[in-house]
Parts: structure tokens; sequence; C-alpha cells
């Protein structure tokens, strides 16, 4: 009984962290397009907060750089349980454009936090990001917060 | 009081309502509009393997070309292979891919087709700034524009040039304006080699002539072309390219004749290892021989010989200003002026 409320209550309201660790801005751009009026990120009840301690997914924008190898990871132990992590952007996956050889990039995100959505793209399309986070966001969430930890 | 009333009013709506109570972002707007340029398409039965796409990518994993196994039947296709995670959907790739069509499909960037503006003519105008005295008589006959003055020298835009001659007919200065034939380029090559060919075949007729010249004296003597201009028709039907072709030879060649007398041969056999090719052999019975094919006319036999068996002439031509068959070139020979015997 209990658990089926807090799922309806996880699920409905989804609380979003924005990290870049070292892009170009383009993909945090796109996210502040789903932010307005015209994609309206709160009709689907998730909210932008970019504080980790109220924050149910993350998202990752960005090649992680030497600076945010750490602050990733902490920024990651702060995120309470239930939490998914979602990569945007070419940056988290391969390192994009920053990869090149003697460049101290060290892509993907995926060595550092484990991630459970993926949306490619340079940047990804407003849709794009929207859809990975409701495809894997309120289920994710709703199974995880039942997990006996 | 009115607006109060159409506010009530257009609250009141029912798809006003409707609209309020289930708010939604339209379903258009959540769609990929269809100019959106999405990761490259490859169609990998145009590929030809080149690179391009490769060495055009700014991402360092986004694009590799892989080669399937051969199998019994046939060998392996290479193409390329995008991959998502380091695409960065520029389309670069799509706009330098020279395959027709298409391998790689990305946006509508790379069904741009440059404007051509380079009009199609055979004729192509270039100024000679040496020659140039900066009169500018072809900037002012020029129709299109096309001469133009760039840091005090004349200089003509290739894209606009219409190839109507009227520059060259105002130039008072003969080849500071060249007109080149930029088509037909073998055509012209074979009129070259017709044209001096004949000339050094009708030459090597005059040999005993030349060898009798004084060191001082000129020979001169007349050449009709009607026989070489029927046989360059028959390469190209082009009397226009013809004249200029052969006027250009006749301006700029200066052909070296080297002549032999066997009588004066004194068996000292210098010449033979000096000649850098070859030409000159010696053979117990036959004596001193010398190919005349295989001769480059470097003159060093000239210069070797103690005794004046090899000659050096120097040929110039002039083509003559009537119509191209009644034309004739002028030949003027004189010995060189290089010191012999030395």
């Amino acid at each position: 009984m209990l658990d089926a409320l807090k799922d309806v209550i996880r699920k409905s309201s989804i609380h979003v962290c924005l990290i870049n660790t070292g892009g170009c801005n383009g993909c945090d751009i796109e996210v502040v397009a789903l932010l307005s009026p015209r994609y309206d990120l709160e009709q689907y009840g998730i909210y932008v907060h970019n504080n980790p301690r109220e924050a149910d997914v993350i998202l990752v924008a960005g090649a992680v750089t030497e600076q945010w190898r750490e602050k990733l990871q902490r920024i990651y132990s702060k995120v309470p349980e239930p939490k998914i992590v979602v990569a945007i952007g070419n940056c988290p996956l391969s390192g994009d454009v920053f990869n090149q050889e003697g460049s101290s990039v060290y892509a993907p995100v995926s060595d550092f936090i484990p991630v459970d959505a993926e949306v490619s793209g340079c940047p990804p399309r407003p849709s794009e990001i929207l859809a990975a986070i409701l495809a894997v966001g309120p289920d994710a969430i709703a199974a995880r917060g039942r997990q006996k930890v | 009081m009115s607006s109060v009333i159409w506010y009530l009013y257009e609250f009141a709506r029912k798809s006003w309502v409707e609209k309020f109570a289930a708010a939604r972002t339209e379903h258009e707007i959540m769609e990929t509009p269809s100019r959106w340029r999405n990761f490259p398409e490859v169609r990998k039965e145009y590929c030809i393997a080149c690179g391009a796409c490769t060495a055009a990518c700014p991402a360092p994993m986004a694009i590799k070309l892989v080669r399937s196994t051969d199998t019994s039947e046939e060998g392996g296709i290479t193409y390329p292979v995008i991959n998502t995670r380091g695409c960065i959907r520029c389309g670069f790739c799509a706009e330098v891919c020279p395959t027709d069509p298409k391998t790689l499909l990305c946006g509508e960037n790379h069904l741009i087709r440059e404007k051509f503006t380079i009009l199609p003519v055979d004729k192509m105008y270039v100024m000679d700034e040496y020659l140039c005295i900066r009169c500018k008589k072809c900037l002012k006959s020029c129709k299109v524009g096309a001469v133009s003055e760039v840091d005090g020298k004349m200089v003509i835009d290739q894209s606009k040039c219409i190839a109507c001659g009227d520059c060259i007919k105002n130039c008072p200065v003969k080849g500071a304006i060249k007109g080149v034939f930029v088509s037909n380029v073998e055509e012209q090559k074979e009129i070259i080699n017709l044209v001096v060919n004949t000339l050094e075949n009708r030459i090597d007729e005059e040999q005993d002539k030349i060898k009798d010249l004084e060191p001082e004296e000129i020979f001169k003597f007349d050449y009709p072309i009607d026989e070489l201009v029927e046989q360059a028709r028959e390469i190209i039907p082009k009397d226009e390219l013809i004249r200029d072709t052969i006027e250009k030879i006749t301006d700029r060649l200066k052909m070296r004749i080297i002549t032999w007398d066997d009588e004066k041969c004194k068996r000292c056999r210098l010449c033979v290892d000096q000649c850098p090719v070859g030409a000159i052999t010696y053979d117990e019975e036959k004596g001193i021989k010398r190919e005349p094919e295989k001769c480059l006319k470097c003159s060093i036999c000239y210069q070797t010989c103690p005794f004046g068996v090899a000659g050096f002439y120097v040929a110039r031509f002039l083509l003559s200003e009537t119509s191209l068959d009644e034309g004739v070139i002028h030949v003027t020979l004189k010995p060189s002026q290089l010191p012999m015997g030395s």
C-alpha cells in the first residue's frame, strides 16, 4: 500500500540535476529549451533543480575533464536513493570532438558513475532528451525505490 | 466594462476550459521536422573507399571505413560506418563524398551545387605583366568588366571573362595579353609535334647548302604551309586554333641544327665520349657514325671537334600575315656564335 503510493508520487514528480562536466554548453541550452513554454518540461512532472541533494535524475552533459573526475563522483554520492543518471549528448558517451589525441578528457562518463540512459547527438533534440528521461525515469526510480538497500 | 465581459466570455468557452485543464505540448512540436539533419545515412553499394568522409569528419571516433569479409563469390566491399555516439551530425561527410549518387546522405547541404560561374569558353586570356605597359586600353574596351587594376597591375577575372577578344584587339603590345586555348590540348600537342617535325625535316633537306655557309652569312628560305595546314585540319578542323598554334610556335621556336660533314673527319674519337646520349659511335670499319634520332642538339660535339665535322646552326621562324592557305613560314638560319674546337 505504502509502496504503491510512493510509486505514484515518485513517477509523477521527478527532480533533475543538470551537470556539465566540461562540454561546450550546447546540451545545456537544449535543456533550457526543454524548460521553455514550447516544450514545457514541467507538464510531465519533471523539475530542474540543479541541487543534487533533492534530485532523482542526474543529467550529465560534457566530457569529463580533470577537474570534474572526483567532483562528479562526490555529486553522485550526494544524490539520495533512488537515483538514475542520464548522459546527454555525445560528450559523456565518447568525448566527441574534445577526445582528440593529447587532450585531457576522461570520457566516457560511465567510467566514473553508472549510467542508466544515453542520448546521443551533438546536441540531441530537446524532444529526444525528454523522451529519454521519460522512458527510463519514472519506472526506474519506482523500481529502485522498492529495492531494499 | 466591455473588456471584462469579453474576458468572461473568453474564459467560459468550452475549448478554453479544455485546453486549460489538459495543457499539453502539441504533438507537432515534439515531432522532428523534415529539415532536421539527422545522423548520416550510409548506402554501402556506392562507396569507393576514398576516405574523404573520414578526413572531413571533425569528431575523432564518429566515422570509420570498414571492409566486409570476402565470400567465395565476391570480395568484400568497403563502406563507412557511423558511430552515433561520436557523430555530431555536421554533414561534412555527405558534403565531401565524391560519389554520384552520394554514399552518405546527411541533411540537405550536400544537395546544393555550386553555381557554375565560368562560362564555357575554349580560350583563356592571360595578362603578361612584364610586357604590359599599363595603358589601360583593355580595361576600357572590356564589355563585361573582367579587366581590373589590382596593385597597379592589370588583372583579368577569369570568372567574368567571356573570351570576346576585344582586349587583345586593343592591346598595343604584341604578347602583353595572351589568348590560350584551354580546350583541345591533345590536338594542340599533335599540331605542335607535326609543325616542329616538318620544319626540322625541311631544314635537314637543305644540309648541303647550310654546310657551305660563311660564319657571318645568313641562309633564308620560305616554306609554304598549305600542306601543313591540311594535315593540321585533319587533326582538328579549327582554323583559328591552328593559326594560333603555328604562330606561337614560329614566334617562340629557336631550332638548333647540327650538320655532319663526314669528309672532314680524322677519326680522333674525341666526340664519342663527349656525347651525353651516345648518339655518336665508333666502328673500326665504318668509322665515326652519328645517329640523328638520338641527338639532343646540345652542340657539345660541335664545341669538341677540332676539324669542324659538326656544324651548329640556329634557325628562327616567322609566320606571314596572309591567310592560312597562302601562308608561308620565313625561315632564317645562321651559324651559331659558339666557339668551336675548344
